[in-house]
């Protein structure tokens, strides 16, 4: 066994022109150098922008242009590979190094089967053809815990959830037994509850075929769990590296700190999350009186603010000439409590029904049966069209995805009021202040109001959608999933605003994940909810702590445990 | 699939009665064939005795149910100008049509789509540039100029195709073709291209699209980092993706070909259908518009069934909604 490390990066610099003359650049990786031995796992961590997925495009030359390798050196087994043909590229790809893909749902080809697709591979990189392919593509994907391996090859992506894609990912990537693999957030687009198993599949296969990963993520929490040694990296630069137990044991960089402590954890509720967060520099005081005005009108009463009693759903697919009609029911007779200033989470996979019951609350959703009594009212029985009106204005929501929850050809400030204007309760001249109100209380610049959503990140986008929650005064906000789109970092941020805005206006909240560790941060109360039904109402330490129902349990068990990062 | 079947068969069916009444009645405020058939020595008798034996002197309505009656019999009715049954007419000028279609769209699918994944996978090469001007100009310029300009180059000054007829055919099945002779090909040549021209053009332009839509998806960078080949790629991957959209405007068009070449073949004096019908219309035959208007409403809904098929062949998502 000689000394030459399997893969070795020196001073990589990548450029992308940031205007047609190429005068001016963004330097997506700057002067970045790594290593790999072989059969080591090493991980690459930073939030989104930081590079990490360059680095992998770069070592297969897939950068898509304007990308452009400045300079720096990439050498694998002793062999440079910067500036190889497309032909050499091929014979290395798959062959010598796999890749893996963030999403299984959009990296394998929608209209051709598994089997056509893993045989693919098979061939493009071994002698194997035919029925010799075919029986190999089987083994291959029993070895990445693909269960009826045979039927499955048969079938096509979309049949399959994507748990199961990402295994084929992987058994495509193992066919030629390459020297390494580069996987690229290999279980962020997964539901977290079958994160945890589709990760112990990549590393038993790495070990049983002797072969590298360098493992791309955003949430340092996946490194912890898995990886020998970690590059941290920020903006494309260099911030830190060292053995994994080493880094996250004795971090030297307040960078690499804030990373860890963006982690939600579910061994233990944390008041805030311990994030160097920037101080607000912008005056906060008008808007803080604004919402404050409004909490004269709260009652004393102890009576739930939110009272659900035996709700359910059932969509129908209506008959057609030829069809029978459908019925599936979402929810299944649901009932629960929300007192005032309280968060209570709903926690289920996707599918279990969670979004529906809020949006049934909201009255987005018609309801098949049960009622919803907010501030001792039924909204069905309520006549009188301004009490109706405010009844339904004091409820707002949290949408899950910041890119489509709001308009993009109306500004931040106009997306924050213009609810407000149509229902008459501020007039023009005032709509524009209050907005720039409402953006500094959430952390954004008053100046910006007037841009567009397009210039704004996922995280201040998400911030703009809270914002205009708020404009309304609510006593009650249904937040659905809102971090479930952001890296780990931007979550950590956003839940801490959430929680500081509850306290301040003593907000009640529904929250809604799948995501156990959010709930666990987020929540005093939860629910649990499997097929429509909810298996269990508890407060938030019994859920986590001594879980009653053996769903829970599973889920429980699904999760990612870091003893590492508890200190933080 | 049967079920399916069946529900095709059913809005036919409805769209079939509906083309007809449009027709049927639309023509009817258009003008009277009586008056189109009969020259200046009829006296006011002779014009009573040929509605009489046309049966247009019935009401309306009834005319329409005795006609759609037939129909249903399949008697298409009998021509009021040629006095022959209309059936036997549009059928003895399809094959004429059919043929220079089909050739067509074949010169188009051919040329189109080659074009249009090369341009749009060097999209910014000069190549790219130059055929994408092309094919604006051909998609912008009216078909009879494009005719003209192709008779005047190749049939006037070079002299090397005719510029008009049909030239030798020969029966296969018991139909005349022109394709099976070297005579009859030299003729097809300019009325094909003809309408070739638009075809390519536009195939051009959606495999072009198509292509640079496809190109930036992740499963196409992940097929290459599997190691596959540039070519693999392109004729797997790249292709079974952008035929979805193609196919379904292909058989539009091809419908479009068979339906409505009137122009190209009036120019090219190509017997074909698309004269009949213009012919019909002017002198009011009705029995030959509504009957050729049906066929070609029948004719579309085929068409769209076989794109359907075809669709759910190629896009495996489709196949598997409920």
């Amino acid at each position: 066994m000689n000394n030459t490390p399997l893969l070795k990066i020196n001073n990589l610099t990548v450029t992308y022109p940031l205007n047609s003359e190429g005068s001016d650049v963004l330097k997506a990786l700057d002067n970045i150098s790594l290593k790999v031995n072989s059969g080591q796992i090493i991980g690459i961590v930073g939030e989104s922008g930081a590079g990490k997925s360059t680095i992998g495009k770069a070592i297969l030359g897939l950068l898509d242009p304007p990308a452009k390798l400045v300079s720096g050196e990439i050498r694998f087994l002793g062999n440079s590979l910067v500036g190889l043909s497309e032909a050499q590229f091929e014979s290395l790809r798959g062959n010598q190094i796999g890749y893996i893909y963030q999403n299984p749902m959009t990296a394998l080809n929608p209209v051709l089967t598994i089997g056509e697709q893993v045989i693919e591979a098979i061939e493009a990189n071994t002698d194997m053809r035919g029925k010799n392919a075919q029986e190999y593509a089987i083994q291959l994907l029993e070895r990445a815990d693909v269960s009826f391996a045979e039927d499955r090859l048969q079938k096509y992506p979309h049949q399959l959830s994507g748990g199961l894609c990402q295994r084929i990912v992987f058994a495509i990537a193992i066919a030629a037994k390459p020297k390494l693999i580069i996987a690229d957030e290999p279980t962020t687009a997964l539901d977290v509850t079958v994160q945890q198993s589709v990760l112990q599949t990549l590393i038993k296969l790495s070990q049983q075929e002797q072969i590298a990963i360098i493992l791309i993520t955003h949430d340092i929490g996946v490194i912890a769990e898995t990886c020998d040694y970690v590059y941290v990296l920020r903006y494309g630069k260099h911030v830190e590296q060292d053995a994994t137990n080493k880094v996250l044991q004795r971090p030297t960089q307040d960078y690499t700190r804030a990373l860890m402590a963006s982690v939600p954890l579910i061994e233990k509720r944390l008041h805030r999350f311990a994030l160097n967060e920037e101080d607000n520099l912008e005056d906060t005081s008008t808007g803080l009186h604004y919402l404050q005005e409004k909490q004269t009108t709260q009652d004393s009463t102890n009576e739930p603010l939110l009272e659900v009693r035996n709700l359910s759903k059932i969509f129908i697919t209506p008959s057609s000439m030829l069809k029978a009609k459908q019925s599936f029911t979402a929810v299944k007779g649901v009932n629960f409590t929300v007192q005032r200033g309280e968060t209570v989470g709903i926690v289920g996979e996707s599918g279990s029904g969670k979004s529906t019951i809020g949006r049934m609350i909201l009255g987005l959703e018609d309801i098949t049966e049960g009622s919803v009594i907010y501030r001792g009212k039924d909204l069905k029985l309520i006549t009188d069209s301004t009490e109706r009106r405010a009844h339904c204005l004091s409820m707002q929501c949290i949408f899950q995805d910041p890119y489509s929850s709001l308009n993009p050809r109306m500004s931040a400030g106009e997306n924050i009021t213009y609810g407000l204007k149509i229902h008459n309760l501020i007039d023009n001249n005032k709509a524009g202040s209050l907005a720039q109100d409402l953006m500094s209380l959430v952390g954004l610049k008053r100046k910006d109001a007037d841009k567009l959503p397009h210039a704004f990140s996922g995280g201040e986008r998400q911030r703009i959608g809270i914002a205009r929650s708020l404009a309304y005064r609510p006593d009650f906000i249904f937040c659905d999933e809102p971090t479930s789109a952001l890296d780990v970092s931007v979550q950590a941020n956003l839940l801490n605003l959430l929680k500081d805005l509850q306290e301040q206006f003593s907000l009640t909240l529904l929250f809604v994940s799948h995501d156990l560790a959010v709930i666990r941060q987020m929540c005093d109360r939860v629910i649990v909810m499997k097929d429509g039904e909810a298996l269990e109402n508890d407060s938030n330490d019994n859920i986590f702590e001594q879980p009653k129902h053996a769903y829970t349990r599973s889920l429980l068990e699904a999760m990612p445990k870091f003893q590492g990062l508890a200190q933080y | 699939m049967i079920r399916y079947i069946l529900k095709r068969l059913w809005h036919s069916g409805i769209l079939a009665i509906v083309m007809s009444l449009i027709v049927f009645f639309g023509l009817y405020v258009v003008g009277d064939p009586v008056e189109m058939l009969s020259d200046d020595e009829f006296t006011e008798q002779d014009k009573i005795d040929l509605a009489i034996e046309l049966g247009l002197d019935k009401p309306l309505f009834e005319q329409y149910f005795t006609y759609a009656g037939g129909m249903l019999q399949g008697d298409f009715g009998t021509s009021f100008v040629h006095n022959r049954p209309v059936l036997e007419l549009i059928l003895e000028r399809l094959p004429a049509t059919i043929e220079i279609s089909l050739l067509a769209m074949i010169i188009g699918l051919s040329i189109g789509i080659p074009l249009g994944i090369f341009s749009g996978i060097k999209n910014n090469s000069r190549a790219s540039k130059i055929i994408s001007f092309f094919t604006t100009v051909g998609y912008s310029t009216p078909n009879f100029w494009q005719a003209i300009i192709l008779i005047m180059v190749f049939a006037v000054f070079l002299q090397w195709l005719p510029a008009s007829g049909r030239g030798l055919t020969n029966s296969m099945f018991g139909i005349e073709w022109a394709w099976l002779s070297l005579n009859g090909l030299q003729h097809m040549a300019l009325p094909a291209i003809n309408l070739a021209i638009y075809k390519i053009c536009m195939q051009q332009r959606l495999a072009k699209s198509g292509t640079q839509e496809i190109l930036y998806q992740e499963y196409m960078t992940f097929a290459r980092a599997k190691g596959i080949s540039r070519n693999r790629i392109i004729r797997r991957h790249l292709l079974r993706n952008i035929l979805i959209p193609i196919v379904t405007i292909t058989g539009l068009e091809v419908g479009g070909l068979i339906a409505f070449s009137t122009v190209t073949e009036t120019i090219f004096s190509w017997p074909g259908i698309g004269k009949l019908l213009l012919d019909s219309i002017h002198m009011i035959d009705r029995p030959v518009v509504v009957a050729y208007l049906i066929l070609i409403t029948m004719m579309f809904v085929f068409i769209n069934f076989v794109v359907d098929v075809m669709y759910a062949f190629l896009d495996p998502r489709i196949r598997h909604q409920k």
